[in-house]
């Protein structure tokens, strides 16, 4: 899609979260609606709408393809949520998308039919889908960057092996997203960050950064580029300026990092033509000290900052902004707060 | 440099191989296993989570250090269990109901039995009856809950009820996780939140009377 389309959202002072879980549990039956595509894409519809946004986002769900993955590989549905592997499977024969899947896809597919809106696929990203695999991902990640070959170590022999799986997951699930009309999609990586890779130890080998996290990244974005679709690169983690620096150059629309980022300091990283979008702490909007006065003030503060660094910018979430029960009013408060903010910039 | 120094220089820069060898070797020399815990691994650990609070190392360090100090209590486990030593001090920890999340919760039993607490470890998606019955159990100073999402936060909440009505034994309560804070953990009855899990180490000493 031509960039010019995200460059005059931003400079038409566009504001919204991602919001589609707060909107789908605000009905009856959410686990009903999220398995069923036309429902699921009214209601993507509906958020986009509620939040005056043509980009339609989609539910955020990152445990989609650890499903696919495991029920492909064989594991038991009953023990999809807490398997981790201890040794490498082997190839699946084929892949199959699961119901939620293929809901999300019909979901895409109801968006694509209003032409007013961009129907926005969603894909974890192969190094965090990876993470989600093993119980201790940490540790082999850490092995292969002292140095340590699969042939050498047998966690990092599981860490490369389930890293090339993860991939090929997320490319069959991005494909079937693109085939149902998504034009946009938001890769998420969150475990990108300096918890699951050191900081010290990248200082010395930024290799590794490379292998596992940029280079599966790089295959997607060419994969995307060649379909015509637009990436939104997310990572909530906590990173270093030079991840920052690294995902600058996926050529992303749009990049969407987590609220200990501060954005008018990473806009002179990111080229001019990538849009930065955040980073209002919408993972502490349930609690009760966070009041919608300071959310207003934090959106003014970071508007502000971020006119005067003169980089493109979309006000929002630090990530999908998750309905808690009990606090579904005080939360959709908050949000309602960072909105309100654009009419007095 | 004495060996038992020399085993707390290995396991905090991780060297899971060195720790082993020089663990043996001061089993060799006739160092008690008690003192090899007390001079050696627990202050290693206590030197890892202090550098980890001043940004030194970060959590892949962390973990590696814990890596060598477990190589270094496989051996030294039998010899523990034969001269009847056993931690002062017992923890149950856990994700609490509906969270799947466990790298907070795995660093905090890291450095927790990097302390010498028996740590006794729940797993994700603990419902709170579980808790209830390890307390039962194991009678532990300290209960550790963890969340990551916000949406697990009323589980936590929860959790911390049951556990105040449910006549178990007297017990701390320390709660964590990246969406707490300490307003919260004031709001719910827990006793403590550590931010980290090198804070979590001292929070958890205080609470129980060690620190």
């Amino acid at each position: 899609m031509n960039r010019q389309f995200y460059l005059d959202l931003a400079a038409a002072g566009l504001r919204m979260p991602i919001g589609t879980h707060l909107i789908l549990h605000g009905h009856a039956d959410p686990q009903t609606i999220a398995l069923d595509g036309r429902r699921l894409g009214a209601v993507v519809l509906e958020t986009a709408e509620r939040f005056g946004t043509p980009l339609a986002f989609p539910l955020m769900d990152l445990t989609l393809e650890k499903t696919a993955l495991l029920l492909a590989c064989g594991v038991p549905e009953a023990e999809v949520d807490a398997h981790h592997f201890t040794v490498a499977p082997p190839a699946p024969e084929r892949i199959l998308l699961t119901p939620r899947m293929r809901a999300s896809c019909e979901a895409i597919a109801h968006v694509a039919t209003r032409p007013d809106v961009v129907p926005i696929g969603m894909a974890i990203g192969p190094f965090s889908l990876t993470t989600k695999l093993m119980a201790d991902p940490i540790t082999p990640v850490y092995l292969a960057g002292m140095g340590l070959s699969a042939g050498e170590d047998p966690e990092v022999a599981l860490l490369e092996r389930l890293l090339s799986l993860s991939e090929l997951i997320v490319h069959r699930y991005l494909r079937a997203q693109i085939e149902a009309g998504a034009r946009a999609v938001i890769i998420c990586e969150p475990a990108a960050n300096l918890v699951y890779l050191s900081p010290k130890q990248l200082s010395t080998n930024p290799a590794l950064f490379e292998r596992i996290v940029m280079e599966p990244m790089q295959r997607i974005t060419r994969m995307l580029a060649a379909s015509g679709v637009d990436l939104i690169f997310h990572d909530c983690g906590e990173l270093t300026t030079d991840m920052v620096r690294r995902f600058a150059t996926l050529g992303a629309a749009i990049l969407s990092f987590g609220s200990s980022r501060r954005l008018w300091e990473d806009a002179a990283l990111v080229p001019k033509d990538t849009i930065l979008y955040g980073n209002l702490p919408t993972k502490r909007f349930c609690a009760s000290e966070l009041t919608p006065g300071e959310v207003e003030r934090l959106a003014q503060e970071l508007v502000e900052k971020m006119q005067t660094a003169g980089h493109p910018f979309i006000l929002g979430s630090e990530c999908d902004v998750l309905s808690v029960p009990g606090k579904e009013t005080e939360i959709l408060g908050k949000v309602d707060a960072f909105m309100r903010c654009a009419y007095y910039v | 440099m004495t060996t038992l120094e020399q085993l707390s220089e290995a396991v905090g820069a991780g060297k899971a191989k060195d720790a082993k060898a020089l663990t043996q070797r001061a089993l060799d020399e006739g160092a008690r296993p008690g003192d090899i815990v007390d001079k050696a691994l627990v202050p290693a650990m206590a030197e890892v989570g202090e550098r980890f609070k001043r940004n030194e190392i970060f959590v892949p360090e962390m973990l590696i250090a814990a890596r060598a100090m477990k190589e270094a209590m496989n051996l030294l486990e039998p010899h523990l269990v034969a001269a009847g030593i056993t931690p002062k001090y017992t923890a149950v920890i856990g994700t609490v109901q509906g969270d799947l999340h466990d790298i907070g919760k795995n660093l905090v039993v890291v450095m927790w039995k990097g302390a010498n607490f028996r740590v006794v470890d729940l797993g994700t998606n603990v419902p709170p009856a579980k808790f209830v019955s390890a307390i039962q159990e194991h009678r532990p100073q300290l209960v550790g809950l963890s969340a990551l999402l916000t949406t697990t936060m009323p589980a936590m909440v929860e959790t911390v009820r049951i556990i105040r009505t449910s006549g178990c034994p007297p017990v701390k309560v320390m709660v964590g996780g990246a969406p707490i804070t300490q307003q919260f953990a004031n709001e719910i009855g827990a006793d403590g939140y550590a931010a980290d899990a090198g804070s979590a180490v001292d929070k958890a000493r205080a609470l129980v009377g060690a620190a």
